[in-house]
C-alpha cells in the first residue's frame, strides 16, 4: 500500500510536468509575436533646431532654455501651441499658412494666452486691469506678471512690491494679498490635514470634494482687482473651510482613542499572556 | 441547583469520564515543546476570525457600488467597527504567519511520518484553504488594492494550454473582475470556505486524538520509536497531563497572539493597508505598482523572474505537489532532522530562498 502511494504520487508529478510543457509552446510563440512590437521614435522639434542655433541673437537663443525650466514644458505646451506654426517641416515652420501668428502686441497677449485659459481671460478682461488695457493699455497683461517663457506655477508671491507698484501705490495691492493668502494658508492647512489622514487610511472623499469646490472658487478671484469682493469673498471660503477642519480635526481625535483603546487592550493581553507563563512554570 | 443539572447531564453523557479522558488525565510527552502549541493558537486564531466576520458581515453589501462604502461605514460609523476590522484584517495575515509556522514546526519535527501522513494531508489541504480564504476576502472591499491584485492571480491560470482561459473566466464569473468575481468570491468566503475548513479541522483533530500526540525527536526519550505494524494509541502513561500544563502553555501562545496583534493595530495600524486599498476599485484605471499580498510575494516574484511563464508556474506545481505528498517521499527513517544535513540544508535553503523572492518582489 505504501509503495503503491509512493509510486503514483510520482506518476502525480510527472503529470503535473506534462501540462506546462504543452502550455510552453503556446508561452514561446506568443513571446516571438510580442519581440516583433515596433517602438515608437521620438518626434523631433525643428523650431527648436534653429532657435537654439548660432543663427539667433544672443537673448533669443536663450528662450527655449527657459521655456524647459517651465511648468509649461513639462504639461507639453510647445512654442507652436502658443505661436502656431509647424514644428516638422523646416521651410515652412514659421509661414502664416500654418498658423503661424508670430509675437503678440501688448494688447494681444490676454487673448493670445486665453485661447488656452479660457476663464482667466473672462475674468481678467472683466476687471479693472482687463478694462484698463483695452481702453489704453494701461493695464498689466498676462506676461507682466507671469513671463512669457518661464512660467512657473502661479503663487501668491507674484503680488509683490517690486512688480505692484509700477504704475499705482502697493496699498490696495497688499490688502488683496493679505486676504488671499490667508486663505490660501487655510487650504494648505486643511490639504496637510487630509494627507495625514490618508496616511492613517481614511476615506477623505467628501472632504476632498469640498476642499477642491472651494479652491476652484477661490482660483476665480484671483484676477479680479476688486479688493472689497475679494475680502468678503474669503471671508465666506474661511467660514467654509472651518467646518471642514472642525470635521477633520475630530477624526483626528476619534483615531487618537482608537489607539489608547488599542494599546489598553494589549496592556491587558500582555498581562494575560505573562500570568499564564508564570502558571505553566508552577506546573513544571 | 447547579449539581442537579451537572448530575442529569452526568447520567446521560459521561462527562466525568470525558474530562478525565480528554483533559486531566490526557497525558502528553514529557519533552514536548512550544511548537505543539501552534495548532491550537491556529484554531483560536480562526474563531477569531470567524466571530469578527460574522460582526462584519452584518454591514457588509457585497455588490460593486455599495462595497466600499459599507466598508467605509464599518471603519467610521459603526460602533467599534474598526475595532473589528482591524482584528479580522489584522488577524488573516497573523493566521497565515501561525499556520505557516505550525505546518514548518510539523516538518522539522517529522510528525508526519508513519502513522500521521494523514495528518499532514489534511492540514496542507488547510493550508490551502486558508490562502484560499485571504484570497477571496482580499476582494471583498472592493478597493483599488482588492480588485488589481484580484486581476493579477486570478490571470496566472492563463498560463495553461487550452483550458487556461476557461480556468481564468470561470474564477471571474466573467472576462473581467466585476460584479461577478464578487458574489463568487463572497459566497466563497462566507459559506464554502468555512464549512470546508471546520470539516477538515474535524478530521485532523479526529486524526491526532485517534493515533496520539507524536513524541518530539528532541530531547530526553525523543529517540525511542516504536515498530508500527498494527493499529495502536500512541500514548504516554508516564507522560506529562494535558491540563492544566500543556494547556497553560497554549493559554499563554494565544496571549502572545493577541499582543502580536494588538501591537499592530496599535502602532502600526497601516501594516497591511497600503494606500491603494484606500481608494474604491476603477476598473479603468491601473495603479502604478500592483503587488499581491506579502505571502504570495515569493511565488509572484518568482514568476516575474523566470522568463518563461510556463518554466515558472511550473516549478511552483512541483513544489507544491512534493510538498504536500512530502510523507510518502521521505523514505529516511531518522526522525531528528539534526543528523540529516541534505534536508536540513535544503529546508533553510528554501526558507532563505522563500524570504529572498519575498523582499526581492517588495521592490
Ligand atoms: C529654419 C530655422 C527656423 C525654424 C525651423 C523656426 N524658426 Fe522661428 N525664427 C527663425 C529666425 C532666423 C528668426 C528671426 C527672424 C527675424 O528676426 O525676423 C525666427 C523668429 C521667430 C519668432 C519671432 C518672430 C518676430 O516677429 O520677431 C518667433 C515667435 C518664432 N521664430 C517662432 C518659431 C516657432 C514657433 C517655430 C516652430 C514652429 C520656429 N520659429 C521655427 C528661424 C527658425
Ligand atoms: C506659453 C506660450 C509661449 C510658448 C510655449 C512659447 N512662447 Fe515665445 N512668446 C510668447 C509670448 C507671449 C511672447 C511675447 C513676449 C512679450 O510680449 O514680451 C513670445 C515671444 C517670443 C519671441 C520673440 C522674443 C522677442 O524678444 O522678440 C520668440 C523668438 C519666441 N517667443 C520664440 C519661442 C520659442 C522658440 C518657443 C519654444 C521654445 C516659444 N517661443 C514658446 C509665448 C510663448
Ligand atoms: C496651448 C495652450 C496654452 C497656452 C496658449 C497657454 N497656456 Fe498656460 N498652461 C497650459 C497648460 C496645459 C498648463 C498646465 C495645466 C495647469 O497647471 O493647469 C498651463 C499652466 C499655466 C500656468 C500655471 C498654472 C498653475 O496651476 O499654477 C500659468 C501661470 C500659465 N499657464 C500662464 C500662461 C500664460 C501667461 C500664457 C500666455 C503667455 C499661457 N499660459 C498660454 C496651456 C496653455
Ligand atoms: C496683475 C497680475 C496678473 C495678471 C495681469 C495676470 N495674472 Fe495670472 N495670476 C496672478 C496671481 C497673483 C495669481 C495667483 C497666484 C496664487 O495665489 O496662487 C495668478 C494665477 C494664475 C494662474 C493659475 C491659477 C489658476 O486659476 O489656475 C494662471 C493659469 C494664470 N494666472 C494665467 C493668467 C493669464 C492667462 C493671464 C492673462 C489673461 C493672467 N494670468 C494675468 C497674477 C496675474
Ligand atoms: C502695468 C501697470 C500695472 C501693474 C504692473 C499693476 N497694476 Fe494694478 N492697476 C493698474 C491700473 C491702470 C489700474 C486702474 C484700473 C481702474 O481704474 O480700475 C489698476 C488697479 C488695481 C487695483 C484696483 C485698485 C482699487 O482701488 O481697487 C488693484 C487691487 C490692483 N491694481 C492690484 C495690482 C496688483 C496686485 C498688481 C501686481 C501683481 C498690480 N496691480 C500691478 C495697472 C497696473
Ligand atoms: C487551519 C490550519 C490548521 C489548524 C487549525 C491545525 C491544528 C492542529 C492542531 C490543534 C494540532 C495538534 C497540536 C499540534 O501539534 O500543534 C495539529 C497537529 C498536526 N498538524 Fe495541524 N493544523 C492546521 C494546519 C496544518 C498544516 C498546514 C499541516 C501540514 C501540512 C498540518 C499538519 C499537522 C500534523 C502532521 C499534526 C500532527 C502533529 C503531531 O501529532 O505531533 N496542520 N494541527
Amino acid at each position: 500500500m505504501g509503495k503503491f502511494l509512493r509510486q503514483s504520487s510520482v506518476l502525480f508529478i510527472v503529470l503535473v510536468l506534462a501540462v506546462p510543457v504543452l502550455a510552453g509552446y503556446r508561452d514561446i510563440a506568443s513571446n516571438a509575436i510580442v519581440n516583433q512590437a515596433v517602438v515608437e521614435s521620438e518626434i523631433e522639434n525643428l523650431c527648436l533646431t534653429c532657435h537654439e542655433s548660432a543663427m539667433m541673437d544672443e537673448k533669443r537663443r536663450k528662450i527655449p532654455g527657459e521655456w524647459r525650466a517651465s511648468w509649461h514644458f513639462q504639461n507639453d505646451v510647445s512654442c507652436h501651441n502658443c505661436h502656431g506654426g509647424d514644428p516638422q517641416d523646416a521651410a515652412l515652420a514659421m509661414s502664416p499658412e500654418r498658423g503661424f501668428v508670430g509675437v503678440p502686441k501688448y494688447q494681444r497677449v490676454p487673448a493670445f494666452c486665453g485661447t488656452c485659459h479660457i476663464g482667466i481671460l473672462k475674468n481678467y478682461l472683466a476687471s479693472g486691469h482687463g478694462r484698463a488695457l483695452m481702453e489704453n493699455g494701461s493695464g498689466p497683461n498676462c506676461v507682466t506678471c507671469h513671463g512669457a517663457h518661464n512660467i512657473q506655477k502661479a503663487t501668491i508671491d507674484i503680488i509683490n512690491e517690486n512688480r505692484c507698484s509700477q504704475c499705482h501705490s502697493y496699498d490696495r495691492a497688499k490688502e488683496m494679498k493679505h486676504a488671499l493668502s490667508r486663505t490660501e494658508q487655510k487650504i494648505e492647512d486643511i490639504e496637510a490635514s487630509i494627507t495625514r489622514l490618508k496616511a492613517a487610511r481614511v476615506f477623505t472623499e467628501e472632504e476632498d470634494k469640498e476642499v477642491f469646490r472651494t479652491l476652484a472658487e477661490f482660483r476665480t478671484l484671483f484676477h479680479v482687482v476688486d479688493v472689497s469682493l475679494v475680502k468678503d469673498k474669503t471671508d465666506d471660503y474661511l467660514k467654509r473651510l472651518g467646518v471642514i477642519d472642525k470635521k477633520l480635526q475630530g477624526i483626528f481625535s476619534e483615531l487618537d482613542s482608537r489607539r489608547n483603546f488599542s494599546v489598553f487592550l494589549l496592556l491587558i493581553f500582555v498581562g494575560m499572556a505573562i500570568t499564564g507563563y508564570l502558571l505553566s512554570k508552577t506546573y513544571s | 441547583m447547579l449539581k442537579a443539572i451537572k448530575n442529569w447531564i452526568e447520567v446521560r453523557i459521561g462527562l466525568d469520564e470525558l474530562v478525565r479522558d480528554q483533559l486531566t488525565e490526557y497525558r502528553i510527552p514529557r519533552n514536548i515543546n512550544l511548537f505543539y502549541s501552534l495548532g491550537t493558537v491556529a484554531i483560536a486564531a480562526f474563531s477569531i476570525q470567524v466571530l469578527t466576520g460574522i460582526v462584519l458581515l452584518v454591514y457588509y453589501v457585497p455588490h460593486p457600488d455599495h462595497a466600499f462604502k459599507s466598508v467605509q461605514g464599518i471603519m467610521m460609523d459603526v460602533p467599534y467597527g474598526w475595532l473589528f476590522r482591524q482584528v479580522h484584517a489584522v488577524g488573516s495575515n497573523l493566521l497565515v504567519i501561525v499556520v505557516a509556522l505550525h505546518m514548518l514546526s510539523v516538518f522539522f519535527m517529522k510528525s508526519y511520518a508513519k502513522p500521521r501522513e494523514m495528518t499532514w494531508l489534511v492540514g496542507f489541504a488547510m493550508l490551502l484553504l486558508t490562502l484560499t480564504f485571504c484570497l477571496s476576502g482580499y476582494l471583498l472591499p472592493w478597493s483599488q488594492l482588492s480588485y488589481w491584485a484580484t486581476t493579477i492571480v486570478t490571470n496566472m491560470p492563463t498560463a495553461f494550454p487550452y483550458i487556461g482561459d476557461y480556468l481564468t473566466e470561470f474564477q471571474r464569473g466573467s472576462s473581467q473582475v466585476s460584479g461577478a468575481t464578487l458574489g463568487r468570491f463572497f459566497a466563497l468566503h462566507v459559506m464554502l470556505l468555512p464549512a470546508l475548513l471546520v470539516m477538515l479541522l474535524g478530521i485532523h483533530l479526529f486524526l491526532i486524538r485517534r493515533i496520539g500526540i507524536s513524541r518530539p525527536p528532541f530531547g530526553p526519550g525523543g529517540q525511542e520509536r516504536v515498530e508500527w505494524t498494527q493499529f495502536h494509541h500512541e500514548s504516554y502513561p508516564d507522560g506529562m497531563p494535558f491540563y492544566p500544563h500543556y494547556i497553560a502553555k497554549e493559554v499563554f501562545m494565544i496571549m502572545v497572539y493577541l499582543s502580536a496583534m494588538f501591537f499592530i493595530i496599535a502602532f502600526l495600524p497601516t501594516l497591511f493597508s497600503p494606500a491603494d486599498a484606500n481608494i474604491p476599485a476603477d476598473p479603468f484605471k491601473t495603479p502604478a505598482h500592483i503587488k499581491p499580498e506579502w505571502y504570495f510575494l515569493a511565488p509572484y516574484q518568482m514568476l516575474r523572474v523566470i522568463p518563461s511563464k510556463f518554466l515558472g508556474i511550473t516549478l511552483q506545481m512541483i513544489a507544491i505537489t512534493v510538498l504536500f505528498f512530502w510523507p510518502f517521499l521521505d523514505r529516511k527513517e531518522e526522525r531528528n532532522i539534526l543528523k540529516r544535513p541534505v534536508l536540513l540544508g535544503g529546508f533553510i535553503g528554501a526558507l532563505l530562498v522563500w524570504i529572498g523572492l519575498t523582499i526581492w518582489g517588495n521592490f
